[in-house]
This record gives structure tokens, C-alpha cells and sequence, in this order.
């Protein structure tokens, strides 16, 4: 059994389309200096913002994540090779630029941001929804 | 025919393959660029640091030793007990020790002590803890002073190793491994509890809370906390007996 490219296609569209909401959440909750609702508490949402990594050359690093997100999520609305390379690709940048920042928050920054760590999650599913879409379906018709 | 299919499946692979290895390549390229942006601008100086340049300015030439901010030979020494957590004492650091550095301190009139008095919550502890090991390199002060300006929420878990050492860094603490060493050591944690036990022996009950001792006083005066710069520095003036 095998999953069918339009059901990898469906799959990625939502996994990228809670992507888009999570890190719009985590932006908007940062835009005036504050910091996501961490349920779990203990303050790791406020250390992980208050962080100088929580910026990329002054760009708030979860809007480069909905960046990302709308890219994949433009990469799973289309078909063809093209599509599955550049969605490939921008799953695998997006996918190791989680893991590196998950290895800051667990040992640069000290703290556990549960929203990092949810688009972190989401980041790994499209990831291999991509590679999946990649692997098997390259040179092939649909 | 199944020769051909074959044939043709084995050249999809050859070219997923290709393609999969140049779009990996692609990708690491892109994480490295971010990664090295990322380091840059945290190893380069502390550009999320607010104040370092008022600081800079504010304690420019006077003479630090351990947390003591003064000529050393001046007749009266304030001490200020405060929690680096503590919002107004950031208030204080901001508003009014300021003008009393201006007025007393550059004079040689007094000299001002800071000591750690740890009431906040356990995180005052590490944060009291790197301030003193940064007075040990003469950067007591420019650590406390910075500390106050980047502030964050009381017990909110800001005060991370990664938080004190850009602290550090910007106070321009020059030897960040000695630092750590200090801060971690057992001599400077008892240090910071020892503190905290005069605070409250001299029933101080809140941060900031001050004391004098100078010519016109019995000893270390408990003076509680003082409203402004003004009845500091007049508490200064009596103290000079």
C-alpha cells in the first residue's frame, strides 16, 4: 500500500497550512516584546522569545517560518517533478533549520518554547511527506 | 517490453537521485548561511543588549573593585542591598543611582557598594552569583547597571546561562571562562548567601534597601529604601559627619 501523490499533496497542504498558523501565532505573540502562552509553563516561552536567536538579522525568526510554511505549502498545490523538488528542498532546509533550532533551545538558551517545538514537529511530517513525494514519484506521470 | 520498463525505471532512479542529491546539497548550503548569520550576530556584540552605551558612559572612569563603585579611600560608603530580578530596583538604577553617582560618587565623596540581597526567587541566585564573579574582573557594576536595562518578567526563566553570559559580554567582562568558573564556584555562591543573611540581620525588607557607614555613623546604618536621589545624597551629607 502505497499513498496515492494526490493524498501526499492533501496532507502536505494541511500539515503546512497548521504550520502557517502556528508560527503566525508565535510572531504575533512576539511583535510587541512578548512571548507565546507556554500551557506547560515554567517559562520557557519568555526565554526562548527573549532571545537573541529568536531573530534573524533582525527578522523575527517565526516569520521566516511562515515564509517557509507558504512556500511548502505552494510547493503541495502544485503538481509536477518541479514541484516536488522545490518542495523537497524546502522541506529539508526547513527541517534542519528545526532540528539546529532545537539544539539551541536545549542546550544555548536553556529553555523549551512548546510552539517551537510543535512547528518543529510539523516541520519533520512535511518533511517526509516531501521526500516520500520525491523519492517515489520523480520522471513518473501525475 | 518489460526490458524497456525496466530500463526506463532504472533512469528515474538515476535521475531522483541527481536531483534529490542537488536539492540536498541546495539545502545544507541555505542552513549553513542561516546558522552563520545566526552565530554572527550573537558572538559580534550583544546588539540585543539595550544601554550598554549609557552604562558605558555612566561609569566611565571610576575606579571598580569587586561590587564597590568609587575611590576606595572615600569616607562613606552606601551599600545597596537589591535583587537583579527586582523591577524597582531597575527603577532605581535607571532614575536615581545615576544622580547620585554624578554628585557623590565622581566626587570622592562616597563610594557605592552593591550587595546581593536574593528575595525574588531562586533564579536571583545565579543572576547575583554572575554579577559577583564579574566584579572580580572589574565589571561588577557594568553587569549589574546592564543587567537592570534588559531586565525581564520577574520569575518568568529569563535568567539563562545564555541570558547572563550576553550580559557579560557586554559589560565587557574580559575573561568569560574565568567568569564562569567564579559564578559556578562554590566560594562566590555562599558569598551571595551571605549577603542576603546581613539583609535580613539588619531587618531589611524589601529590594532596593540601603545602608551608610561614614564618619557620622554607629557602623553599617540600616537606612531602609530611600525615595529618591536627592534624600540619598542628603543622607551622604550627614553621614560625613
Amino acid at each position: 500500500m502505497s499513498l496515492a501523490e494526490g493524498r501526499l499533496r492533501a496532507i502536505a497542504v494541511f500539515v503546512a497550512t497548521l504550520g502557517i498558523a502556528v508560527a503566525t501565532y508565535i510572531a504575533v505573540a512576539e511583535a510587541d516584546g512578548g512571548a507565546p502562552a507556554c500551557f506547560a509553563g515554567g517559562g520557557g516561552c519568555e526565554a526562548v522569545a527573549e532571545s537573541s536567536h529568536s531573530e534573524l538579522a533582525g527578522i523575527n525568526v517565526a516569520v521566516l517560518g511562515i515564509l517557509g510554511y507558504l512556500l511548502l505549502l505552494g510547493a503541495a498545490l502544485l503538481r509536477g517533478d518541479g514541484a516536488r523538488l522545490v518542495g523537497f528542498a524546502l522541506a529539508l532546509v526547513g527541517f534542519g533549520y528545526s532540528v539546529y533550532l532545537t539544539w539551541l533551545e536545549l542546550f544555548v538558551i536553556d529553555a523549551i518554547c512548546q510552539w517551537c517545538v510543535a512547528s518543529a514537529i510539523l516541520m519533520t511530517v512535511l518533511f517526509a511527506v516531501n521526500a516520500v513525494r520525491m523519492l517515489r514519484y520523480v520522471g513518473t506521470p501525475r | 517490453m518489460s526490458a524497456e520498463r525496466s530500463q526506463a525505471e532504472q533512469e528515474r532512479r538515476r535521475r531522483v537521485v541527481q536531483l534529490g542529491s542537488a536539492a540536498a546539497f541546495l539545502a545544507i548550503v541555505v542552513i549553513a548561511v542561516l546558522i552563520v548569520i545566526g552565530q554572527s550576530q550573537t558572538d559580534g556584540g550583544d546588539t540585543s543588549l539595550e544601554g550598554a552605551d549609557v552604562v558605558g558612559q555612566e561609569l566611565a572612569g571610576i575606579p571598580q573593585d569587586e561590587l564597590v563603585l568609587g575611590d576606595p579611600g572615600a569616607p562613606v560608603t552606601l551599600v545597596e542591598f537589591g535583587d537583579l530580578q527586582c523591577p524597582v530596583c531597575k527603577g532605581y538604577a535607571e532614575e536615581v543611582i545615576p544622580d547620585v553617582i554624578d554628585s557623590k560618587v565622581r566626587s570622592g565623596a562616597a563610594k557605592i557598594e552593591f550587595r546581593n540581597f536574593t528575595i525574588i526567587s531562586e533564579e536571583s541566585v545565579p543572576a547575583a552569583a554572575a554579577a559577583m564573579a564579574a566584579g572580580k574582573q572589574g565589571r561588577g557594576w557594568n553587569f549589574v547597571e546592564l543587567f537592570y536595562r534588559n531586565q525581564g518578567i520577574e520569575r518568568s526563566g529569563y535568567v539563562t546561562d545564555e541570558f547572563l553570559t550576553e550580559i557579560a559580554r557586554g559589560a565587557g567582562v574580559p575573561d568569560i571562562a574565568k567568569w564562569k568558573a567564579d559564578r559556578e564556584s562554590r566560594r562566590v555562591l555562599s558569598e551571595v548567601s551571605a549577603e542576603t543573611a546581613e539583609a535580613e540581620q539588619l531587618g531589611l525588607g524589601g529590594t532596593p534597601s540601603f545602608a551608610m557607614e561614614g564618619p557620622g555613623t554607629r557602623g553599617l546604618e540600616p537606612l531602609g529604601t530611600l525615595g529618591s536621589a536627592g534624600e540619598i545624597e542628603a543622607a551622604i551629607e550627614a553621614a560625613l559627619g
